[in-house]
Formats: C-alpha cells, sequence, structure tokens
C-alpha cells in the first residue's frame, strides 16, 4: 500500500501535501497506541495507516495494549460514564485501570518523537513520558460526561501536550492545545473497495437475505447507543407501507462485554419477524460488509450517542443515502437533505425511509453527493495529512502559520 | 529580472479554543475576547473547505446566526461584510461587534439556540508547503495554476491580504510588478473580482479564465 495508490481518487493537492510533510518528517519514530487488535474503528484506521506512513519513510509503529477482561470492563463503564450514561468507576475500578496500564507501561516501548495514544483504555501511559510530543487522541463523544469520572480521567490528559477531538463540541477546557481531526476510511481496504455485482449477490445469499424488497441496513456494535431496537421499531413502521427487509449487522469489539446483552435484547424484539435480518459478524468480515452496504437500498445510523460514525462515512461512499441521529459526528457526514438525512426519533426515520422508498431518484441524488462529500473530506488520505500537519505544528508551538 | 512567482499550497488543522456560546449575548462577550486567529478563522474557512453544497453565507458567524439562533436579518447583515474592505482583523472585530451591538438595540434579543447548535470558537493553524511549481511569464503562470489546487488561491489571496497583511493579493502585485509590459489590464481585472462571493475553486477558474482570456 503506497499513497500513488491513492491517485485519482484524492486530489493532488492532498498527495502533494502529504508527500511535503512526510519528507520533512522522514525517518523520526511515530508511535500509536490503542487497547484492541480488530474490531471498532480505531483498529480498522491504525490497520491501514500504518503501513502507509510507513511507505512515506516515517518510522511508524502500532502498539497494542494488553488487558483483562476485568480491565475492559472498567474501561467499558469508563467509556459510558465519559458519554454521560453511567456512574464513575469504584476505587477498586481504578486500581485495575491503574495497574493494568502500569504494566502495559513496563512492557511497551514509548520511546518516540511523536505518540498518540487513542481513547481513555491506555491514556495512563502518558506516565511513562520522557521526550516527544504525546498526544491523546479521544475518540468518543465526551461532549457531557460524568463529571467526576472526567475529572479523574482530566488529571491524565493535562500531562499530554494536545489531544485531538473528533467534533469541536468533544472539546474540554484543558490547558493543553486541542485540535479537532474527524477520523477517515479507507477506499481501499477491503471494506470500502469495489465490489462486482455478482460478490455482493453472493454474499446475500450465503446470509440467507433474499433481495426481493429493498433492504433497509445498519451496521454498528451492538451497543445501546446505535439504538438498534429503535431500529426495529422504524422499519416496522415503514412496513406498514412498503415492503422492505431490515438487516442489523453488528460483531462486538474485545473491549466490549455488554454487546452480547444488547444482542439478546434485540433477537428478542425480531423473534419470528422473517423480514428482519440479524448478523452476527465475526472479526474480519469486512468484505461481507462491503457486499451489505453495497447491496442495500437505504443506509440508517440510528444512533443516540456517537463519536463520529465512520459508518456513515462507509455507506455515503457507496453511494448510499443515509438516515443517522443528529448526534456526535454524524452531521458533518450526513449534509441534511444533501447527503442524506438527520433524524431525531424513531417516527423521524421512518418517514425519511418512506419518503426515500418513494422516490428513488432523490435518493440517488443523496448517494452521489454523499460520496463527493466523503472523497472530499474523509478519506484516510486527508486524515494523514492532518496527522502529518498537527505533528509539525506542535514542533512550531508559538506560530500559527508555518512554512514546511 | 525579476523573481518567479512561486505557487504555494496550504494546509489548515483546527485548533479548538474550547470557549463556545449558546446565546448572543455570551457569543458577543466572547467575540470581544477572542484571538484574532480565531476570528480569521471563522471569516475564512468557508473559502478552503472543500464543499458539496456550499453554505449560504461565506463566514461562520452569518451562518449561525441564520441556522441556530434563527435571525435571519443579523445573518444578512453579518454576510455582507466584506474583509477585504479591512486592513486588519481588529477593523472586522471592531464591525463584527458593531453590527451586533446595533442589532440587539434594535430588535428583541434572540431565544438561547438548542443544545447541539452551540457556536464554538476554534482558530486555524495554517501550514504552507511549496509546490515547486514557478512561473516567469504568463503562459507559466497559466500551467502552474491549472495544476495547484484551490488551497493555493486560498493562500494567495485570502491568507496574504489579512493575515499577512499585505496590500494587494499575490496573484494581483506579481501581474502589476513583474508582467506589466505582458498584460498591463490583468492585475485590474483580478483586483476587481469580489473574492467574497465564491469559493476558493470558483475563484480559481474565475483567475484561470481571465489568464487564458490574456494569452489569447
Amino acid at each position: 500500500m503506497i499513497l500513488d495508490d491513492y491517485r485519482g481518487i484524492a486530489d493532488q493537492g492532498e498527495l502533494r501535501a502529504i508527500e511535503h510533510l512526510a519528507g520533512a518528517l522522514r525517518g523520526r519514530r511515530f508511535i500509536h497506541v490503542n487497547s484492541t487488535a480488530t474490531g471498532g474503528g480505531v483498529a480498522e484506521l491504525l490497520q491501514r495507516m500504518i503501513p502507509l506512513m510507513k511507505s512515506l519513510g516515517i518510522d511508524a509503529k502500532w502498539k497494542v495494549m494488553k488487558g483483562t477482561k476485568q480491565f475492559f470492563e472498567v474501561t467499558k463503564r469508563i467509556h459510558n460514564s465519559l458519554q454521560g450514561r453511567e456512574g464513575p468507576p469504584t476505587k477498586k475500578m481504578w486500581d485495575i485501570y491503574e495497574s493494568v496500564n502500569r504494566r502495559n507501561a513496563e512492557r511497551l516501548d514509548l520511546d518516540a518523537d511523536c505518540v498518540f495514544i487513542h481513547d481513555p483504555q491506555p491514556a495512563l501511559l502518558v506516565e511513562k513520558k520522557k521526550r516527544g510530543i504525546w498526544v491523546w487522541r479521544c475518540h468518543i463523544d465526551i461532549s457531557r460526561p460524568n463529571r467526576v469520572t472526567w475529572y479523574l480521567l482530566k488529571d491524565l490528559v493535562q500531562q499530554y501536550d494536545a489531544a485531538i477531538f473528533s467534533v469541536a463540541r468533544f472539546a474540554q477546557s484543558l490547558p493543553l492545545a486541542q485540535f479537532m481531526i474527524p477520523p477517515s476510511i479507507d477506499p481501499l481496504s477491503e471494506k470500502n473497495v469495489d465490489l462486482t455485482e455478482e460478490e455482493v449477490n453472493a454474499v446475500f445469499e450465503r446470509f440467507d437475505i433474499p433481495m426481493d424488497k429493498p433492504v433497509l441496513l445498519q451496521v454498528s456494535r451492538f451497543d445501546p447507543f446505535k439504538d438498534p431496537l429503535g431500529v426495529i421499531d422504524a422499519f416496522k413502521l415503514v412496513r406498514k407501507y412498503h415492503p422492505c427487509r431490515l438487516v442489523l449487522a453488528g460483531g462486538t469489539a474485545t473491549d466490549d462485554p455488554e454487546g452480547a446483552r444488547v444482542l439478546d435484547e434485540v433477537r428478542e424484539k425480531a423473534e419470528g419477524d422473517p423480514d428482519i435480518h440479524i448478523l452476527l459478524l465475526p472479526p474480519f468480515s469486512d468484505r461481507e460488509i462491503n457486499a451489505l452496504q453495497r447491496g442495500a437500498t437505504i443506509v440508517l445510523q440510528k444512533s443516540t450517542r456517537e463519536g463520529f460514525g465512520l459508518v456513515v462515512a462507509e455507506a455515503l461512499w457507496k453511494k448510499k443515502p443515509v438516515i443517522a441521529g443528529d448526534v456526535g459526528g454524524i452531521p458533518l457526514q450526513v449534509i441534511d437533505g444533501v447527503t442524506g438525512y438527520l433524524v431525531h426519533s424513531v417516527e423521524g426515520t421512518a418517514f425519511r425511509v418512506r419518503q426515500l422508498l418513494q422516490n428513488p431518484h432523490k435518493a440517488r441524488i443523496l448517494g452521489e453527493a454523499g460520496r463527493e462529500h466523503i472523497r472530499r473530506n474523509f478519506l484516510i488520505t486527508g486524515h494523514i495529512r492532518n496527522y502529518l500537519a498537527l505533528w509539525r505544528a506542535m514542533e512550531d508551538k508559538d506560530s500559527d502559520l508555518i512554512y514546511v | 529580472m525579476a523573481e518567479p512567482f512561486r505557487f504555494y499550497e496550504c494546509v489548515s488543522i483546527v485548533r479548538m479554543t474550547g470557549r463556545w456560546a449558546g446565546d448572543i449575548v455570551d457569543f458577543l462577550e466572547i467575540l470581544r475576547q477572542i484571538s484574532r486567529q480565531s476570528i480569521f478563522h471563522h471569516m475564512h474557512q468557508y473559502f478552503l473547505k472543500p464543499h458539496v453544497r456550499p453554505p449560504e453565507y461565506p463566514n461562520d458567524f452569518a451562518v449561525w446566526a441564520a441556522d441556530a439562533l434563527e435571525e435571519k436579518i443579523l445573518a444578512e447583515r453579518l454576510a455582507n461584510l466584506n474583509p477585504f474592505e479591512f486592513t486588519n482583523i481588529e477593523e472586522i472585530r471592531t464591525e463584527l461587534v458593531r453590527i451586533i451591538t446595533d442589532y440587539l438595540k434594535e430588535y428583541p434579543p434572540p431565544r438561547p439556540v438548542i443544545e447541539g447548535k452551540e457556536f464554538f470558537f476554534n482558530e486555524g493553524i495554517t501550514l504552507v508547503i511549496p509546490t515547486g511549481l514557478e512561473a516567469s511569464n504568463l503562459k507559466e503562470f497559466r500551467c502552474a495554476l491549472k495544476e495547484v489546487d484551490a488551497s493555493s488561491i486560498y493562500f494567495h489571496f485570502y491568507e496574504a491580504r489579512l493575515r499577512l497583511g499585505k496590500e494587494q493579493d499575490d496573484f494581483s502585485r506579481f501581474f502589476s510588478d513583474c508582467l506589466s509590459a505582458e498584460c498591463p489590464g490583468l492585475a485590474d481585472k483580478i483586483r476587481s473580482l469580489d473574492p467574497y462571493m465564491y469559493t476558493a475553486e470558483v475563484l480559481k477558474s474565475k483567475i484561470e479564465a481571465l489568464v487564458a482570456g490574456e494569452c489569447r
């Protein structure tokens, strides 16, 4: 995977900027740390980004912290609490969080010119900082956190040189530079690369989903914030007017023990309905997800909280109109009435689906605008350019106009 | 021989100030204190950002007044502010404050915005990238202009004028200083473009057309 592969997809100016910035940082060490090697948007992104950065001459490395089942239960609690849904972790939980982080700090070599620590799970690794620029990359919505949890985490975040959030409203009052950089999709990854119609059909056949009616699709982890139960309610409202199918496809990440409980609730609600297809996808199902998105008529992402919601960008890239919750980073991707519709309720979701099923021409126009919007704003190339630009800018902190 | 024109492109990254407003009074208070970089950013990011459909108004303040506060008159007044009439950002800040203050004296105060529609004050950090493209005559300029992207127009037009404090955009200056014999009227034609009416992409095509016209 090299930058040249993206010629003809990304704009020339974007590629020129990457080459120039990478040239200025050639041979220097750039480490990313997160908590899971598979499952979830961060791992997907790093799997693609690290080889590309290496191809540009940067000594880029990706390290995954090791955690216990107990640790991931604690970090799930921290995650939920930062999204304002649960109370703060107990003292015992914080002890587990700290001891696992400290064990990882001993194990991992984090000596680099620039270190990106992704999300709260490995945030305490900053205690190991000796040199270089350390950046906390927060992918989740912390605009309305539990105040105690944030107060305690803030102690760690303040030790970084900078923080990155995906959306402006996630920023906090912090005594360090905060940047807004949205995440991205890779158009050449298994999840987004072009597929033949035969391959798409074969995947639907393999999952036993007849393509005899329009297909509504939501791809997401089985997580209450993604509101899969609300999606089923909306689907049932739509089906009164249009025959259609609903596919709820998701996997579970190793750091997401809550997923199984939500999946049970979804299965119970969908039981006995032959038009609802629930797919629990194992890791490495990217090509299958790609095919499901390409075979869908409309893609839904009815989240009630969202970090960024990259699955929306994936669907838009495939020219699918997206109907999605007006939360987190979704409004940056779904421009209401231009690339899809933003909704706030089960009824709103059903209404917009009915509109688009009734008007396929409009659905096509939204889908085409969606692809161009993603191409210009949310591809991996732009993301790498922004990371390199930030690294370079942090080395010249007092200037806001930097000649590279 | 005069220096050739060197084309630069730029990348802008967004630094968040952590300051936000949910109503017009808070907005005004912050506007009076916020950094110049923040005012420049919100007056100009429209021009650099790639749009599939550009917002109705060319600055973030006007867009917020229209979409979040739903105060159309205020939005129109803010949109009509032409930064090229000012020589520095402090003057623009003064004018923004004047427009909003006058509006508050004239009309009932707008209600606070609904959650999620607050105004977040950000700043832009610009990284300037040399493209390696240079021009010493009109033909070379035309070829290079085709090659560069819209960020180059943004840098040589908008950044040059207000952030770098130059009296005119880089293109007009080059044509008047270095190529006035080859194309005597071109600098004036470029200067007469109203850059706040276009995105950088559209402005680029307008300049390309003017340069192509001179080459005929």
